[in-house]
């Protein structure tokens, strides 16, 4: 029905016209009443007073990449002991046994990065 | 149900206590490797006593005779790599190889055993992920890093494959359960095919099969010896294992069929392309090869092929065929990297060179080789002769599949150069000057066992074929539903019958 259509093209133009408005605005809001006075301050990265140092592109250590995993541990205990935690009371001892496994498990692998010396930084 | 997964339980258990173990004796290597080994004999013992039949979650873990026969072959291939591992891998981190072969193996036993395509998955990458470890294992090699790194990028967008065709098929046909997703049938939504389509390539990945095979030659060359033989070897016995069970007993309703003439769209045709192309490309390019790992390699995707042979004709009798020949491959394969492992320890190296006058300075090694090789090509004492004549007997019930068999058997005579050439090296060229004989007594035992086992399953197939036979007519997975093919006849079909 060419009438639907209609309506669509009508919608269409409202939906582009709609965002334009405020940019309008704005744009003429700033024409209007602050003109441009470019300055040091201005001109920072970040216009709250602190200078910024160094070159943007710096090496890391990727050594990070390892603390990054073992934090899943406590990432991964933590998402699943949260609801354990909640409904607690209302648990079989069974479930209580089942989270006690899971965390020995993640536990191992705590204890298992420590001992081979992951954790030291190099 | 915590029953039903005691073997890999053990197995788990096992994985932590080596951890444990390589922490605080990292030194005694002898220890680990036992309590490997122990874990490993009480996961068999266990297979053993688990009920034959069993259902558990709704088919997420599944019980039946064949899958324990696989499990049990699993796991004896597993114990294989741990042994290889156990006299080649470096100090450093060496029980934390071992329970990445024993993870790996977790992965592959919970493959055979499950009905589910969520579980499915899960295993497969249970499998994949120790494995893509283990290939990188070597640190110090740049070789063996370049390995780990292809197969882990070619095997996780593999994996995003088959994750997205098997969310297609659950999106079309609303059950992840094999049986419930055999049910139905009738004309296959285009959804449907998309995802058949996009879970062979993830499966073809498994099993090196072209057009996905190129990761191969270089996971196997860099790839430490031993677990170059477990990719090689359980990997692929629990990838074949569980695209015959998805494929019969899920969407055996969707064969189709490849024969010359009376092509119907399914994914038999896919299949038998692919198998036709691996066998192609493995054994020609398998000609050129100066490394007999990378030879192994293009041996590995040219035997993909003759396995998909018997997956793509799609018959019980095929099939069983296919599901014989791969543990017979899977155990020549092993026995094969064990020599290729103890030759590479004692002379640096694994290039055809580093074979030459074998047979005198180490004969009994020697001989281990010729027995994997020849029945790598298919010589009639060995395994592999019949392992090959059931298949390309299994597909001739279907006559029109002659032309695949044809191409097959011409492709297996090109084999026959590039296996003897390595014997040649072997058996012909003289022993460089101050060679002794290798010394390897652990891996030298069981490399002997896997050429005995070899030779008894050429003089009694029976052993293994019967208990397959008996166990695949009867258990229903694996049972394809009745040959019916509700493909919508597609133009390319109808110019092909227009031919004949």
């Amino acid at each position: 029905m060419p009438s639907d259509y209609l309506l669509l093209t009508v919608f269409l133009a409202i939906a582009i016209i709609f965002p334009l408005i405020p940019l309008a605005m704005a744009w003429a809001w700033a024409r209007l009443f602050s003109p441009p006075k470019p300055g040091k301050d201005k001109q920072s990265s970040y216009e709250c007073g602190i200078e910024s140092t160094g070159p943007a592109q710096i090496q890391f250590q990727s050594h990070y990449y390892l603390y990054a995993l073992v934090f899943l541990v406590f990432d991964v205990e933590t998402v699943f002991l949260m609801p354990f935690a909640a409904a607690f009371l209302k648990l079989p001892f069974s479930a209580f046994l089942a989270l006690m496994v899971f965390l020995l498990l993640l536990v191992e692998g705590l204890v298992w990065a420590w001992a081979k010396g992951i954790l030291a930084w190099k | 149900m915590l029953t039903a997964l005691l073997p890999e339980t053990i197995l788990v258990a096992t994985a932590l206590v080596v951890l444990g173990l390589g922490v605080s004796v990292p030194k005694s290597r002898p220890l680990i490797t036992a309590a490997t080994l122990l874990g490993g004999f009480a996961a068999a013992a266990a297979v053993f006593l688990l009920p034959v039949d069993g259902n558990f979650l709704h088919g997420m873990v599944v019980l039946d005779p064949l899958a324990r026969i696989f499990k049990l072959v699993i796991l004896g291939l597993g114990l294989v790599a741990v042994v290889f591992a156990s006299d080649s891998f470096p100090e450093t981190h060496f029980a934390e190889s071992l329970a990445l072969i024993l993870f790996s193996t977790v992965g592959m036993m919970l493959l055979t055993g499950t009905e589910d395509l969520l579980m499915i998955f899960i295993a497969l990458e249970l499998t994949s992920i120790p494995l893509y470890i283990l290939a990188a294992f070597a640190k110090e090699s740049r070789s063996s890093a370049e390995a780990g790194l292809k197969y882990f990028l070619v095997g996780s967008v593999s994996a995003a494959f088959l994750l997205y065709g098997l969310s297609l098929i659950y999106g079309v046909t609303g059950s992840t359960n094999l049986q419930a997703i055999s049910n139905l049938s009738g004309i296959p939504d285009p959804l449907l095919i998309a995802g058949i389509v996009l879970t062979l390539g993830g499966f073809a990945f498994k099993v090196a099969a072209v057009p996905f095979q190129l990761w191969a030659p270089d996971v196997y060359e860099g790839a430490p010896t031993a677990a170059a033989a477990l990719i090689a070897s359980g990997s692929k016995v629990a990838g074949i294992f569980i695209l015959a069970k998805l494929l019969t007993s899920g969407l055996g309703h969707w064969a189709g069929s490849a024969g010359w003439g009376q092509f119907l769209p399914g994914w038999a045709p896919v299949l038998a392309l692919m198998a036709a192309a691996s066998v192609l490309l493995g054994n020609i390019a398998a000609l050129v090869q100066s490394n007999v790992k990378r030879l192994l390699a293009y041996s590995a995707i040219a035997h993909g092929g003759y396995l998909l042979i018997g997956l793509s004709s799609a018959g019980p009798e095929s099939v069983t065929a296919a599901l014989f020949y791969v543990v017979v491959y899977a155990l020549t394969t092993a026995g094969a990297f064990g020599v290729v492992a103890i030759v590479e320890k004692h002379r640096g190296g694994s290039r055809l060179d580093d074979f030459d006058g074998l047979a005198q300075s180490s004969p009994a090694l020697a001989i281990c080789l010729l027995v994997f090789f020849i029945s790598l090509a298919g010589i009639p004492p060995l395994a592999g002769f019949f392992g090959k004549f059931y298949i390309f007997a299994a597909a001739l019930a279907n006559p029109s599949l002659l032309w695949l068999v044809v191409l097959a058997v011409a492709m297996n005579a090109v084999s026959l150069y590039y296996y003897l050439i390595v014997l040649k090296h072997a058996f012909v060229l003289p022993a460089p000057e101050g060679i002794r004989t290798a010394n390897a007594p652990a891996s030298g035992f069981l490399v002997a066992a896997l050429a005995l086992a070899v030779l008894a399953l050429g003089l009694a197939p029976d052993l293994l074929l019967t208990p397959l036979v008996k166990q695949n007519g009867k258990h229903e997975a694996f049972r394809a539903p009745a040959a019916e093919n509700h493909f919508p006849s597609l133009a390319s079909s109808a110019i092909l019958n227009a031919g004949r």
